[in-house]
């Protein structure tokens, strides 16, 4: 028991913290005496009273303590209101606080709406501005970030291709503009001699790339040039902190040990330091020589596989590291024509490379919370003119005490920012809950380590500057007119319902409903166009679809034979599971990310010019591919056992590609070339698909026989009798009962990849739509305040209309009149807002244009049938005014 | 700080509730909560930060002050740490006027036939 008492005396002596110092002194000792007493007399009463009367007692510290502070707050005012006068510019900063204080202190109802509208556009800000800080202020995590630039390859006029690494080599021989150029290609690899395969995510790099991206070496060290370099290469290899962990069980011996990756033995030489994403913006979990990239023709001058990094020289810009590598380009195309024709370089810097995608995203949902910050300005700037009366007379009061214009324009100005602080506070709150969320729901999507993204000191930082600035923003025009209209004529428009008073309020109604309708607008379309977006038929059937994905080690599957007989076995093995319907293998499964195109060429038509041939989507399938797929065959055979290394190249294309080649015309028997030098047979037309994502422009596409174009890497596909996923097991077990060396992975319903290509879509339209909610909300609160308070000031007129025989129905007319006309301002605002800015919105719409005039038609209903109901109540007060009341009043 | 009386009024019920306990003479804290628990059956508890709250708003506009400090022998639960408190004349002037008040408000409703006492009959 006394354990229990000791207890609590502990924890109330700790609440007795939350009242004032100066209180604590004077009070502390007795409340101390005062407790034990009550606990003594409880304790006779058992345990469950104790514990009441210590939640009773609580909850009573934690509601008067408000009250405490207040009092004494204005207790010390009150004696600073005597004559003393401000000897310096802070002792006047403190008494203007003071004042600030006292004057919302007084006011509980509106400094509590006031700061909660504020604190809810600061806190969206500081959410959002906290996500947007990570992704695309801070500077990315690597030595000389600024200077770093990805190196991509031109082909004719498409910029983003990838780069051959012979190019690489002499563009890195012959630059004058990097300090360094390093290269990579990511790959997974195949791990061996464990328990069971497994898959890692690999890097193949040079010792140059390791050099710009400058990851700390936890253990170990790193690789040198001759150690990457084809001729000279050894087998040696990095491993990230991460993988050593996951994977190795933190191995204290992990130097010198050696892994089986792809069939080649490798020793391990260093471990990374912890969290180097240093792959655009990923980890790898293993890095070894370039030189051991797996394909055989990876690294030769045609195949433009490898990504390139460099650090440019200090000084030299962007610009001129693209004109010296253009150059050097142009030097190898006369040397390498038949590789090189037509290639060129771009190069872009790496925080571009890496953020670039998010930038549209992010922009909308910045815009989106500026507009609810400055919705929530424009409503407390109206809430504060609408305390103009009761103002004047405490200013005048200041005033007759001595007080300048200057002063008292200043004290305005110092309320409306110890008002704006106040609502920046609430709002850390907020934007800590709100921050959580949207990581919650983009963190994926987001090219950073989600746990990177919080309230740190600068977001903080940011919190602060918005509520000073907001504070600014709101008081500044009262303190303005304070500061330009004398004392007198303060007085002289005593009740602040001159007329220019409530244009002033008209207008900020009107910036308020303009920036919701455009807020709605932009929700609106983003809605129409994920709806759009949902609705695209890719071309296939996504139900019940799994997909996997798994690469032969080279070193075992070092034939065309080898690997088709494998494939086929696989197949089999597959197409056996019970509850499997149907089965398949292709290259690059739709919408999984993978996939390449190739220039074709038709027969008997001349050459297009390197660079501008058309390009063809081109996979690699089993037989069955497009019937387990559901893709509808429009002319012509699948592929069959029959078509395999030997027989005649075949190849089916879709009819994007048939019609735009042989318009009107039978593409079956025509003969075409991709990318290499074998003529293939057109044996059939299928269906148009969506490959890389749901709003492609119509890709043109061709499908060419595994058999026939034997490749290591390859996706299966498998349609389920019941729920997809639950087949995940049993298909690993079967390509094991084929191979048990050979890891598996990435398993996902086509489901998952069909919401995962909308899901950025729908998170941006989820957000922006909260945030027009918001925006509308305390739009309608503004409207209802501005309508409520002209009413009260119209009483004696609205009183002899009805004297003279004006029924309720007419005077709800009459005010919804008035209000029609500033809705219609508003809306015509707002449309003129909504398309200056759908410039932002464009690159994120699908199937709808920024002007949309359904969309615009729907939310103008929307905005106005919401403000015509917030205008309903004070209209309806007006039509109940009794006339003699309201003609008493004179 | 003289102000006059009657901008104290209404008095909110946990300041009347301790003018009416400290009319009978001088309490310290806990036996002020003690008596109004007492007079009200239970209804009214106060909690330590009402108690203190009030009593430092009642000290700063004089309705009450500290009695010096003395032993009483009375009490047996007497002791040097404790304050005692007292009504001060001016607060004597507040809690009349606020029970003039309240008295008023009573026989209005007795006129009106609102309470017990006057039936109509």
């Amino acid at each position: 028991m006394t354990k229990h008492v000791s207890l609590f005396e502990r924890a109330y002596r700790s609440a007795l913290l939350i009242f004032p110092p100066a209180f604590r002194e004077r009070f502390g000792d007795e409340m101390m005496e005062f407790a034990r007493q009550r606990v003594r007399r409880e304790r006779t009463r058992g345990k469950v009273p104790v514990a009441l009367f210590a939640a009773r007692t609580f909850a009573d510290l934690a509601r008067t303590a408000p009250g405490v502070w207040l009092s004494l707050i204005l207790e010390r005012d009150a004696d600073a209101s005597s004559p003393e006068q401000p000897r310096d510019n802070m002792d006047i900063l403190r008494q203007d606080l003071r004042f600030a204080i006292r004057a919302l202190a007084r006011r509980p109802g509106f400094t509590i709406v006031a700061a909660l509208t504020l604190a809810l556009g600061i806190g969206a800000n500081t959410a959002i501005f906290s996500v947007v800080d990570a992704v695309l202020i801070r500077p990315l995590p690597y030595p000389h970030a600024d200077r770093l630039v990805m190196v991509n390859g031109v082909q004719g006029t498409q910029g983003g291709q990838g780069v051959s690494y012979a190019d690489y080599v002499d563009w890195r021989r012959l630059n004058r503009s990097f300090d360094e150029l390093g290269t990579l290609r990511g790959q997974s690899v195949n791990l061996t001699g464990g328990d069971a395969p497994d898959r890692l995510f690999g890097a193949f790099v040079s010792a140059s790339f390791l050099r710009v991206m400058g990851p700390p070496m936890l253990r170990g060290r790193t690789f040198t040039d001759a150690e990457t370099e084809v001729a000279t290469a050894a087998p040696i290899a990095i491993v990230s902190d991460e993988a050593w962990q996951s994977h190795f069980g933190a191995d204290p011996a992990m130097i010198g040990k050696t892994l089986v990756l792809n069939g080649t033995t490798f020793t391990v030489v260093g471990i990374m330091g912890p969290k180097q994403a240093i792959t655009y913006g990923s980890i790898p979990d293993v890095m070894v020589p370039i030189a051991y990239y797996p394909n055989a023709s990876g690294l030769a001058r045609g195949t433009r596989g490898v990504s390139v990094i460099g650090r440019l020289k200090p000084g030299a810009t962007i610009d001129a590291a693209r004109r010296d590598l253009s150059a050097i380009e142009k030097q190898l195309a006369d040397e390498f024509s038949a590789t090189n024709a037509g290639t060129g370089a771009e190069v872009i810097s790496l925080r571009e490379t890496i953020v670039g995608s998010s930038r549209d995203q992010l922009s909308i949902l910045l815009a989106a919370v500026a507009v609810v910050l400055l919705i929530a300005c424009a409503n407390v700037a109206n809430l504060q003119l609408a305390r103009g009366a009761s103002r004047v007379r405490e200013l005048s009061v200041r005033a007759a005490l001595g007080a300048g214009r200057r002063r008292i324009a200043q004290q305005i100005l110092t309320e409306s920012i110890v008002l704006a602080l106040v609502g920046g506070v609430l709002s850390v709150a907020l934007a800590s809950g709100l921050t959580k969320g949207v990581v919650a729901l983009i963190g994926t999507q987001l090219p950073v380590d989600p746990a990177t993204i919080g309230l740190d000191a600068r977001v903080l930082g940011f919190a602060l500057a918005i509520s000073i600035a907001t504070g600014i923003l709101f008081g500044l025009p009262p303190a303005l007119k304070a500061a330009r209209a004398g004392l007198s004529d303060m007085l002289r428009t005593r009740t602040g319902t001159g007329h220019g008073h409530l244009v002033t309020r008209n207008v900020l109604v009107v910036v308020q409903l303009a920036l919701s309708l455009a807020l709605l607008a932009a929700a609106g379309l983003l809605t129409r166009s994920l709806i759009a977006l949902q609705q695209v038929n890719p071309g296939f059937d996504g139900d019940r679809l799994l997909t996997a994905q798994f690469r032969l080690p080279p070193a075992k599957y070092d034939s065309p034979d080898k690997i088709a007989t494998m494939f086929e076995r696989t197949l089999a093995e597959l197409r056996a599971i019970p509850g499997v319907e149907s089965a398949a293998l292709v290259r690059a499964s739709p919408l999984s990310g993978n996939g390449e195109t190739y220039p074709v060429t038709i027969e008997g038509r001349p050459a297009a010019k390197a660079g501008d041939a058309p390009q063809l989507q081109l996979n690699s399938t089993s037989p069955g591919y497009l019937s387990a797929m559901r893709i509808p065959l429009l002319a012509g055979r699948e592929f069959a056992e029959a078509d395999r290394a030997g027989s005649l190249p075949v190849v089916i294309v879709n009819r994007a590609f048939a019609n735009a080649s042989w318009p009107g015309e039978s593409a079956i028997g025509k003969r075409i070339r991709i990318g290499d030098s074998t003529w293939r047979t057109i044996i059939a037309v299928a269906g148009d698909t969506k490959h890389f994502t749901l709003n492609e422009t119509q890709l043109l596409q061709a499908y060419v026989p595994h058999a026939q174009r034997p490749q290591i890497f390859t996706s299966l596909v498998v349609r389920a009798k019941g729920d997809p996923l639950l087949l995940a097991r049993p298909v690993r077990e079967a390509i094991w009962r084929v191979d048990r060396d050979q890891p598996v992975w990435r398993f996902r319903s086509m489901e998952q990849d069909l919401s995962g290509s909308v899901a950025s879509s729908k998170t941006t339209m989820w957000l922006t739509g909260l945030f027009a909610l918001v925006a509308l909300l305390v739009a309608s609160v503004g409207i209802y305040g501005v309508l409520s308070y002209t009413m009260a000031q119209r009483t004696q007129e609205v009183g002899i209309r009805i004297a003279l025989g004006a029924d309720a129905r007419q005077v709800i007319r009459m005010v919804i009149r008035d209000a029609m006309r500033v809705i219609a301002i508003a809306v015509l605002a707002g449309l003129a807002a909504s398309f200056a800015s759908a410039g932002l919105l464009r690159g994120s719409l699908y199937g709808v244009g920024p002007h949309d005039l359904g969309t615009f038609a729907v939310v103008t209903v929307v905005l106005s049938a919401v403000a015509l109901a917030a205008c309903y109540i004070p209209a309806r007060r007006a039509s109940r005014v009794d006339p003699m009341v309201a003609l008493r009043a004179e | 700080m003289a102000r006059d009386p009657r901008s104290q009024l209404p008095l909110t019920p946990v300041v009347l509730h301790i003018l009416l306990a400290l009319a009978e003479g001088e309490r310290h804290g806990y036996a002020i909560a003690q008596d109004v628990e007492d007079a009200t059956q239970g209804q009214v508890r106060m909690g330590p930060g009402t108690l203190y709250g009030s009593i430092q708003r009642m000290l700063t506009s004089a309705l009450i002050e500290e009695a010096p400090a003395r032993r009483r022998a009375d009490d047996g639960e007497d002791d040097a740490r404790r304050r005692y408190y007292r009504v001060t004349a001016y607060g004597r002037r507040v809690l009349e006027l606020e029970l003039e008040r309240l008295n008023a408000i009573v026989r209005l409703a007795r006129h009106k036939h609102l309470v017990g006492g006057a039936r109509p009959a």
